[in-house]
């Protein structure tokens, strides 16, 4: 055979190949062997390494980072603010995106993408908030208590948000050191308990009375309250926020050069958002209300085109687009958490210990405080001030991200059919009807956490 | 300082050694020198190649065939002669010392040959001894002859296994996929070699979005200053050009000169450009009560609108259905007849000792899309107007030039040196997925009648929500300009020993702009407060590449040649960008801006490499080839230094062996076969765990802060990919059938694939590489030429170029499946880039009233829809053939030659009718009842049933295209002579002639952005065709 003839003669001339070889082979070497790694060494400036966060500024900058984390999770980007607000009634779908009009249609799949990036900016704003603490308690030991404390209040809060939108099997994760440690699902209950373990945490550390102590440890009363009332103790939920002003405002800042603020984006500048308006037959009639709480417009109308909103119609080119009035510009500020809630929940309260007209009162005193807001009268039976108390709450606490919890609590603590506080029947848009989800599936991408169990809810109860 | 001083005397003292060592050889040293001729007619061949076998040694030859070999040792040698068109010729002679021996060669003509000499990483090699099919694209003539009017149309359809993805607008980029895709999360684009130094081929390369129409640098060069193209499809061949060759390379090799008088060329085309494509028709379905599409309306005003699924459930009763197709009227449409414009000159010549190349053209496109007549008429009615650029805004304007110079140092050293620049502006519309104000979203959105309005009252001729007269002021453009620069050295010190060297730099400036002055462009968003994008892009390509060559005849029946080399790349990018919004009145600057925000971005990434091979031929008839490649790249984990690519391969011209029973109908019969790896390396950064920088906005203001990004990935390596591939190749019938067949299997292990990381874990990053995946591609390449008919007057000759390609994940660890999109999914078992949705599993008109409908009872509901998500196909061509037949009359003087293109299994997204159904509102199976019932099936399912599931638009995407007819006719020497010139040569031809079969009911199954490896046609225009004019002149 050829291959047999060819090795036999090569075996014969292997010196004469050999030596030949080298030269070539040799030089090769020679300049392979001159330290390669110096050709190799590359300094990316886009990095920060996380050396450089191992300081007193550098901590500093973490702990902004998370705020800026915080910002996005809740008015800065799609957040779950936005995303429940259209799964409830706060918001019908303009647009043509399915993965929003899945949401707005309550059958929402386990790929849905929005569900999944406002999943993220959560996730992202709670590990940047657990990350900051150990490093501002190792690099700033002296630095004031409320700047850890806003860190659990950042932790808290989110908890809070992800045990009521989420259904039962919410995974909480976190980086340490450079090395991820997955966790594992947990059930609403158990959300909720670490959401209050958080604000307690927080509000231990905050006792001075500056400014930022303040205002971080009122946020943190009023998340507390708000975490107690979503595990049906109402009284101390009152408890809690007894000392929040009504007047109270945590705000989150936007600016063209920073974060947009959302609510005006996706509504009023896009149109892919309009406000609700009797959704779904149960919906409330927030678009044509004019309570002076949630201010809107019909798209192109005289008022809408004093704030720019000049077209008259959504991004689907469907009518009518109502725009809001609240937040009107890029730029406008948002208030995550107001002082109004504390009357909610303390009226709330009045209501579940049986004191009606000390619930009616609450709510007329704080609508006291809101021009052009007239008194409320006794809805006449327990039913009827239950939904009043809900709507009060709606009106006051418009786009804060509570809309979708409250719905859930009707029909977990209240016993309300889920077809009859949810938008319910044929959708909107031509063709289609609503289904019957009441809660975000957890995102299938967390099937990628090794965790057993991890990604797929533990029940889809409200 | 000290310490170099001794190391810079050896240096120099070693290099005058080598300087002396040359004229002391030549004293010791024959030559050779003769012409090639052609056997038949005895006319000198340019250009041939003719060596001194067992040798480095060689010559090209001159215009006039002459050619000269000197600095050879006196003995006996044999001379070896290769030239595209010509069986392969030997001849002995004897080279005695201070003498030039004289040896004239004649070559026979054959009718088919593939080029006999083939560029691999160790420099050029005959194309049988080489274990791989590469595949050869000749520029040279396809410029001449055919509608080249870019890198896409010299490549399409050119060569087995090589796909590829134009564009279809003016300058937009193309996608080249060699083999199919084998990376899930990394490149699948091939490497690209220009004159032995590496250069960018990025797709996608741009930083203001349009759509889905993006350049790529590929598309910069000039198919006019290309000699020749070589694909090496796969690892098998491609592993000693190292990391990140595993998706192929392309070697480019541009002109060169030739020795002997001046040739001046001067060339022009003219084209003619036009959308010949059918778009979609709208529909609308008019509730009782209103009028049908006589009164103005606004768009999809939906209360006036009665759906067919509606009537069924006697929600409402249809007066009528009209339907509109604004492309088909003449007020209306925004296509014209564009026009492209080709200048070009070249020269070359020169002598033995220096070659020259010249080469300068100016080139200018404009689009098909026009203002339409109405939205002329209506801006003429108040006084306004669009300046010439944004009345036209898809268009390129390109100027290229290049200076190639061969010079011949001594007979022991050549020097080359390799020159381009490019310099282009391209204007891109808003036109492919560009989203609610791009010009495709609001031909494809609008109503099924013509007068519908906008909210002012103004008529939108089926418009949907905006006309070019605001959508062409914003205007997007990109200017280019490029630097490839090259320069390559052979020296051969003794006759078995040559050296070579490739040092060079691909410098590009982009700047990327976009701009929409105050009061301009469409009501969307703040827009209309103006706002300008000006990003500028710096990207520098370094090339090393040094290696050395020994070769030795051991005795009668064995050649042995080793080969050793050093390579260094190194790629930067170096971005700043800066966006201004809210401008002035008759603001057009950044600096006008009332915010003004900028972003940087720097990426680096070096690689080191290195590699030996050996070559040992037997008999001249059974050659083997092993070699091993080591790579250090900057990319790879902190964890993971070097990787190592082996290389073996056979090649056996079996017709040569004695025992081989020759039939008188065989000429050549060649096996081969190859087993090679190459690998592709991560991102720059995908290593490294990092944060960000960011600015957060306190009540005080604007702070900066940091934000944790990415875990990183310490035990980082290149995706490896092996390949083995076997085949053969021949021709028969006296070369007039010549045949090529390979059948590979690639296999990436390690591949890297984009793990998606839980929500939980909080990274600003979603996924984070990991070397987990196996992906397996196989498949079987084919390519058949037969000169049928080769008469005095008339021939006739064909080619089929035939394609299969099997892809497969085949495993993705313990990963869960991979959801990409809500369509794409990576699931072990089935093809990278999958389809899947629910599927439509059937549907059945139930009570027969012509109306698909859903419900939730199943029992009454009349589709049936899966529980789950299915498979729905594949999204790249599994098989492909490219049919050429070509007619040529009186002497090859004129030749008429046609293309046809096949496409099958494959699924493409209609994406377009997806939105038109499911939020369009305009889609016939919304209104009409005589639309077929599939279509209604897939209709109601993606609006109505729960799912909203899309499987109905994943369409079969089987096509088959008349790609191009051209006629090309050499003009008589006398016409040339009374236009004093030469020669002058004529093509009239006809690219994308149409589509003559296709299963696709959207556009065209080629109608997709120029990114992403799965075809989804959104609202992307189709490809035009051009009407192209070519004249020749040589002087």
């Amino acid at each position: 055979m050829p291959v047999q003839t060819m090795l036999r003669a090569l075996r014969s001339r292997l010196p004469l190949v050999a030596g030949r070889t080298v030269a070539p082979v040799a030089a090769a070497l020679l300049l392979a062997a001159c330290n390669p790694s110096e050709f190799l060494v590359v300094t990316d400036p886009d990095l920060v390494n996380p050396a450089d966060v191992q300081s007193a500024a550098g901590a500093d900058a973490v702990r902004l980072g998370a705020l800026r984390r915080f910002n996005a999770a809740t008015s800065g980007g799609e957040s779950f603010l936005v995303l429940g607000g259209l799964f409830a009634d706060e918001w019908i779908n303009g647009d043509s995106f399915i993965a929003r009009q899945e949401i707005d249609q309550r059958v929402v799949t386990i790929e849905n993408s929005f569900v999944l990036g406002a999943s993220r900016d959560l996730h992202r704003a709670a590990v940047a908030a657990q990350q900051a603490i150990p490093l501002i308690q190792q690099y700033v030991p002296g630095a004031p208590g409320w700047q850890v404390a806003e860190m659990y209040l950042v932790q808290a809060y989110l908890e809070n948000l992800a045990a009521d939108v989420f259904c039962s099997g919410v995974v909480f994760s976190t980086v340490e050191n450079g090395a991820e440690r997955y966790g594992g699902p947990l059930t609403t209950a158990q959300v909720y308990a670490r959401a209050l373990a958080h604000a307690d945490s927080g509000l231990a550390l905050v006792t001075g009375t500056t400014t930022n102590d303040v205002r971080v440890r009122t946020a943190l009363q009023l998340v507390r309250g708000r975490i107690l009332l979503n595990q049906n103790q109402p009284a101390l939920a009152a408890q809690a926020v007894a000392a929040v002003p009504t007047t109270y405002q945590y705000l989150q800042f936007h600016a063209l050069t920073a974060s947009s603020n959302n609510f005006w984006n996706w509504s009023n500048n896009t149109a892919r958002y309009s406000v609700g308006n009797t959704e779904g037959q149960n919906g409330l009639n927030f678009a044509t209300a004019n309570d002076p709480r949630l201010p809107t417009c019909q798209g192109g109308d005289v008022i809408c085109r004093a704030i720019s909103v000049t077209r008259s119609n959504r991004d689907d080119l469907g009518t009518p687009f109502w725009a809001q009035r609240l937040w009107t510009g890029p730029e406008t500020s948002f208030s995550v958490l107001i002082g109004a809630e504390a009357r909610m929940i303390e009226a709330e309260a009045q209501l579940r210990a049986g004191n009606a007209a000390g619930a009616l009162a609450t709510i007329n005193a704080y609508r006291a405080t809101v021009s052009g807001l007239t008194p409320l009268t006794d809805a006449g039976a327990d039913a009827a001030r239950v939904s009043q108390l809900f709507r009060e709450r709606a009106f006051a606490l418009f786009g804060r991200g509570t809309r979708m919890g409250d719905l859930r609590r009707l029909v977990r603590q209240y016993s309300r059919p889920a077809n009859t506080v949810f938008p319910t029947g044929t959708w909107h848009k031509p063709g289609g009807s609503y289904g019957a989800d009441v809660n975000f599936p957890v995102p299938f991408a967390e099937q990628n956490n090794p965790t057993a169990g991890a990604g797929v809810c533990l029940d889809r109860n409200p | 300082m000290s310490r170099m001083r001794p190391l810079a005397r050896r240096l120099l003292a070693g290099l005058a050694a080598l300087v002396a060592a040359a004229p002391l050889g030549a004293q010791t040293t024959g030559g050779v020198a003769g012409r090639i001729t052609d056997a038949a007619t005895g006319l000198p061949i340019g250009s041939a190649q003719v060596s001194i076998i067992g040798s480095t040694a060689g010559a090209l030859t001159g215009t006039d065939g002459s050619y000269a070999i000197r600095g050879l040792a006196p003995g006996a040698v044999t001379m070896r002669v290769l030239r595209l068109g010509f069986a392969e010729a030997r001849q002995p002679a004897t080279i005695v010392a201070g003498q030039v021996a004289t040896v004239n060669i004649t070559l026979t003509a054959v009718p088919i040959s593939l080029s006999p000499v083939v560029s691999t990483a160790t420099g050029n090699q005959r194309r049988v001894e080489v274990g791989n099919a590469i595949a050869q694209v000749s520029a040279a003539e396809l410029t001449e002859k055919l509608p080249v009017t870019n890198m896409g149309d010299l490549l399409q359809g050119r060569a087995a296994g090589v796909t590829v993805f134009g564009g279809m607008q003016p300058g937009a980029g193309i996608r080249i996929r060699i083999r199919g895709t084998s990376s899930l999360s990394l490149t699948n684009n091939p490497i690209y070699i220009i004159d032995g130094i590496r250069m960018e081929g990025a797709t996608g390369s741009s930083t203001v979005s349009v759509g889905g129409t993006t350049p790529s640098r590929i598309g910069d060069l000039n198919p006019e200053e290309i000699e020749n193209i070589e694909i090496v499809r796969g690892p098998s061949a491609a592993t000693l050009y190292g990391t990140d060759a595993a998706n192929g390379v392309v070697v480019i090799t541009t002109k060169k000169g030739v020795a002997g008088r001046p040739q001046w060329t001067y060339y022009t085309e003219q084209s003619a450009v036009q959308d010949r494509n059918n778009y979609p028709t709208a529909y609308t379905g008019w509730r009782t009560g209103t009028t049908a599409g006589t009164t103005t309306t606004r768009s999809n005003a939906l209360a006036a609108f009665c759906t067919i699924t509606q009537v069924a459930g006697g929600a409402c009763a249809q007066d009528s259905v009209t339907s509109y197709d604004l492309t088909r009227d003449r007020q209306a449409t925004p296509f014209g007849t564009g026009y492209r414009y080709q200048h070009g000159l070249q020269v070359r010549g020169g002598s033995e000792a220096v070659r020259y190349f010249l080469h300068t053209e100016y080139e200018d496109e404009d689009g098909v899309t026009m203002v339409p007549q109405f939205d002329r008429a209506f801006m003429a009615s108040r006084n306004r107007s669009l300046s010439a650029a944004q009345s036209n805004p898809g268009g390129m304007a390109k100027f290229t030039t290049r200076a190639n110079l061969n010079v011949t140092l001594s007979p022991k050293a050549e020097v080359a040196v390799s020159s381009g620049y490019i310099s282009q502006d391209i204007s891109f519309p808003r036109s492919d997925d560009s989203g609610t104000p791009g010009i495709a979203a609001n031909i494809y959105g609008g109503p099924g009648f013509r007068l519908n309005t906008t909210s002012t009252g103004d008529t939108l001729y089926g418009w949907r929500e905006f006309t070019p007269r605001d959508i062409y002021q914003g205007e997007t453009t990109q200017q280019v300009e490029r630097f490839i620069t090259s320069m390559s050295g052979n020296f051969r010190p003794a006759s078995w020993l040559s050296g070579r060297a490739n040092l060079g730099v691909d410098y590009i400036s982009r700047t990327d702009q976009q701009l929409c002055r105050f009061q301009a462009c469409p009501n969307i968003g703040q827009d209309r407060l103006g706002f300008k994008i000006d990003n500028r892009t710096n990207f520098f390509t370094y090339t090393v590449d040094v290696g050395a060559t020994a070769t030795r005849s051991l005795g009668a029946t064995l050649e042995s040649k080793t080969t050793a080399g050093v390579q260094y790349i190194r790629n930067t990018f170096d971005r700043n960008g800066v966006t201004g919004r809210q401008l002035p009145p008759g603001g057009v600057q950044i600096s006008a801006a009332a915010v003004v925000t900028g972003d940087e971005a720097t990426s680096e990434s070096r690689t080191l490499g290195a590699f030996v091979e050996q070559n040992i031929a037997w008999r001249d008839r059974l050659f083997l080839t092993g070699a091993i490649r080591s790579d250090r790249n900057s990319a790879f984990g902190a964890d993971f230094k070097t990787v190592f690519y082996p290389k073996l391969s056979a090649s056996w011209v079996l017709s040569d062996e004695d025992f081989f029973p020759k039939p008188d109908w065989v000429n050549q019969l060649r096996l081969r076969s190859a087993y090679g790896a190459s690998g592709v390396q991560p991102g720059t950064t995908d290593a490294v765990q990092f944060y960000s920088a960011t600015t957060f906005r306190g009540e005080a203001g604007d702070v900066p802060a940091v934000v944790y990004t990415t875990l990183g990935n310490r035990n980082l390596r290149p995706e490896l990919s092996a390949e083995t591939e076997v085949g053969f190749d021949g021709t028969f019938w006296d070369s007039r059938v010549t045949a090529e067949f390979t059948y590979y299997s690639k296999i990436s292990r390690d591949a890297l694939i984009s793990r998606v990381l839980p929500p939980s874990i909080g990274t600003g990053a979603t996924a984070r590489l990991e070397n987990v995946g196996r992906v397996k591609n196989a498949g079987v390449e084919a390519l058949l030429t037969i000169q049928a008919i080769k008469g005095e007057n008339f021939g006739w000759d064909m080619s089929f170029n035939g394609t299969t390609t099997a892809n497969k994940l085949l495993t993705l660890s313990d990963l869960p499946s991979i959801v990409t999109s809500s369509t794409l999914q990576q699931r072990a078992g089935y093809p990278l880039n999958g389809w899947w949705s629910r599927g439509l599993l059937g549907f059945e008109d139930k009570d027969g009233n012509g109306i698909i409908t859903y419900n939730a009872d199943q029992n009454l509901s009349e589709i049936t829809v899966s529980d789950t998500n299915v498979f729905l196909g594949n999204p790249l061509p599994r098989r492909e053939l490219v049919m050429t037949q070509g007619f040529e009359f009186w002497k090859r003087r004129l030749r008429v030659s046609a293309q046809l293109d096949y496409k099958g299994g494959f699924q493409v997204y209609n994406n377009t009718e997806r939105i038109r159904c499911a939020s369009r509102n305009n889609c016939q199976a919304m209104f009409d009842r005589n639309a077929p019932l599939f279509d209604q099936a897939r209709n109601v399912l993606v609006r109505e049933h729960p799912s909203r599931s899309v499987a109905g638009f994943i369409e079969d995407g089987d096509f088959l295209r008349f790609r191009e007819l051209a006629l090309n006719a050499t003009l008589p020497t006398e016409w040339a002579r009374a236009l004093r010139s030469r020669s002058l040569g004529v093509t009239a031809a006809v690219r994308n002639v149409g589509i003559l079969w296709t299963k696709f009911s959207g556009v065209d199954p080629e109608a997709f952005g120029t990114t992403g490896d799965a075809p989804s046609s959104f609202q992307a225009f189709g490809p035009p065709t051009y009407f192209t004019f070519r004249f020749t002149f040589g002087f």
